[in-house]
């Protein structure tokens, strides 16, 4: 086994292990201090509304400080999040880092040197991220950055499971932090159905009102309720034969004459279905 | 090679080098790409997909969007002949698929939708594989030299495009970009199933309409399909730019009525 294959084991053992999405974005957050050449770790929501804020930490002072970015309302974090790719600040006291003046002072008396951001990517949408703290400065190692990148990647299980609690009327049945396999989980939702079942549901709830990534934690959510894997889910959405409403209800309806054949494949081809 | 397919070879590259040097969209361009494979190439149906950071394969583009074609490409995260081609940075070549015992899972895939014989080059950059683009053939048989020649320098067009800053082979920019392009095509999807379900259309006659929606206003084509998924640019408004022009994604803009800006306002 490479050295990679068994960094994405760990980090995945950490996450598949914890039992509760807080316990699992904590988890996380402790690997990636074993695993990866950093002192300190936290991962953030940053959702639309009011959902956002620390949710997982490898000690107090990373909480704290992932924590302070709120309040000052500025930070790596927040701009990783923004920007949708990694924010690097591997020297917090050279003179011409000034992107956050509050939070690198209140970082640089904590004895932090480096942070750098990671964005958590769900749908192409930034729905928070993870936080490596250094108390000396100087770049990531490629090493030790593609590491954060896995484990930035899989912070997405513990943040959609709290983004399902928090924001999205929670749907009946939802298992909270039991992926068995975090990677496959993840994998089985990076499909081309899956991505255009989502914005099925994005024009059933409408635009405006929900993101993509809202869109994806509820077809992931029925998926959960309903026992099937999401793929299937999001092929009954592509058929017509599922919908939902603006209220989240989900309805199963055959009988819409009108969007029969919509899928542009000619029944009687293809064999099997 | 004939004359007349010399041309078309040439007019291919040179229309996607433009496209690359104006900075059009990655989807935009690698769809262009894999049509044009299918096209020049004594094959059926062509498509490109692309590792993440993970090592985890992902369909970039594909020649048609047809359902049964693209779980061809996506069956191949667990085997295949382009995970083959990925891991190895090597062309792998399936003549005859109905005798192959190789890829169990994805032969019976291939052959449950007609196809019965398969290649993969790779697309590299320097020593790194960026991904693979893979041919089908509704009929067995070999690719010849010469069109496996013409295969790998596509693949070849669409690693440049992919990686267009690059700053060093192991440098995350370009892990980056990849994650960018990879990006671009969730967008797009999601907005051709918003697009499709709004207008009571397919998904693939969604694209036609975003394509030369974004055509016509000069906009990415990804740009254009966040707008879309965002709610900033109504589907209506892309899809009765439709009724006015059915399909084809002519150049040359209407101007006027329905362009992003007004309609974001």
């Amino acid at each position: 086994m490479s050295s990679r294959e068994r960094l994405r084991g760990e980090l995945a053992a950490a996450v598949s292990g914890a039992g509760t999405a807080l316990r699992a974005a904590d988890a996380l957050c402790h690997a990636c201090v074993q695993l990866l050449d950093v002192d300190g770790a936290a991962i953030s929501l940053v959702h639309e509304g009011a959902t956002r804020g620390t949710f997982g930490s490898s000690n107090a002072l990373s909480r704290r400080l992932d924590a302070y970015q709120f309040t000052f309302g500025e930070g790596p974090c927040l701009d990783a999040v923004q920007q949708g790719r990694p924010v690097l600040a591997d020297d917090l006291t050279a003179a011409a880092e000034r992107r956050w003046p509050a939070f690198t002072a209140s970082a640089v008396d904590a004895g932090v040197r480096a942070v750098f951001a990671l964005p958590v990517v769900v749908a192409t949408e930034s729905i928070g991220a993870l936080d490596l703290f250094r108390h000396r400065s100087g770049p990531l190692p490629g090493e030790t950055m593609s590491g954060g990148l896995q484990a930035a990647d899989l912070a997405a299980l513990p943040l959609l499971d709290l983004i399902a609690q928090l924001g999205v009327r929670a749907e009946a049945g939802i298992v909270e932090g039991a992926e068995e396999d975090p990677w496959s989980e993840l994998e089985s939702l990076e499909r081309v159905e899956i991505y255009q079942a989502t914005g099925f549901l994005i024009a059933q709830l409408g635009p405006t009102a929900t993101s993509p990534s809202e869109a994806l934690v509820r077809l992931r959510a029925r998926a959960f309720s309903t026992g099937q894997t999401a793929a299937e889910v999001a092929q009954e959405v592509l058929e017509h034969r599922l919908r939902i409403d603006p209220d989240g209800s989900w309805h199963h309806d055959g009988d819409h004459p009108a969007h029969r054949n919509a899928d542009g494949d000619e029944p009687g081809r293809g064999g099997d279905s | 090679m004939t004359q007349e397919r010399e041309g078309e070879v040439t007019r291919s590259f040179v229309s996607l080098a433009t496209a690359l040097a104006l900075g059009a969209d990655i989807v935009e361009l690698l769809t262009r790409l894999t049509t044009d494979c299918a096209h020049l190439l004594d094959v059926a149906s062509a498509g490109l997909v692309l590792g993440d950071q993970r090592g985890v394969l992902h369909v970039m583009a594909a020649s048609s969007d047809h359902a049964r074609e693209l779980e061809l490409f996506q069956i191949q995260r667990l085997e295949g002949p382009c995970q083959d081609c990925y891991r190895s940075g090597a062309p792998v070549s399936a003549p005859d698929l109905s005798g192959s015992g190789r890829w169990p899972r994805f032969a019976r895939a291939a052959e449950r939708h007609g196809f019965s014989s398969v290649h993969a080059v790779p697309m590299r950059l320097r020593t790194r594989t960026l991904g693979a683009l893979g041919l089908f053939g509704t009929r067995p048989g070999r690719l010849n030299a010469e069109d496996l020649n013409l295969a790998q320098a596509l693949a070849d067009v669409a690693s440049v495009a992919l990686v267009q800053h690059d700053t060093g082979v192991d440098s995350p920019s370009v892990s980056l970009q990849l994650q960018t392009a990879l990006n671009a095509r969730v967008v797009v999807e999601q907005a051709k199933g918003l697009l499709a379900y709004s207008g009571r259309t397919s998904p693939q006659a969604a694209f036609q309409l975003l394509r030369s929606y974004a055509g016509e206003h000069q906009q990415q084509l990804s740009t254009v399909a966040g707008w879309v998924v965002h709610g900033d640019l109504p589907a209506r408004v892309v899809l009765e730019h439709a009724s006015a022009r059915p399909e084809r994604d002519d150049e040359g803009g209407s101007g006027g009525e329905g362009g992003p800006a007004a309609a974001r306002g």
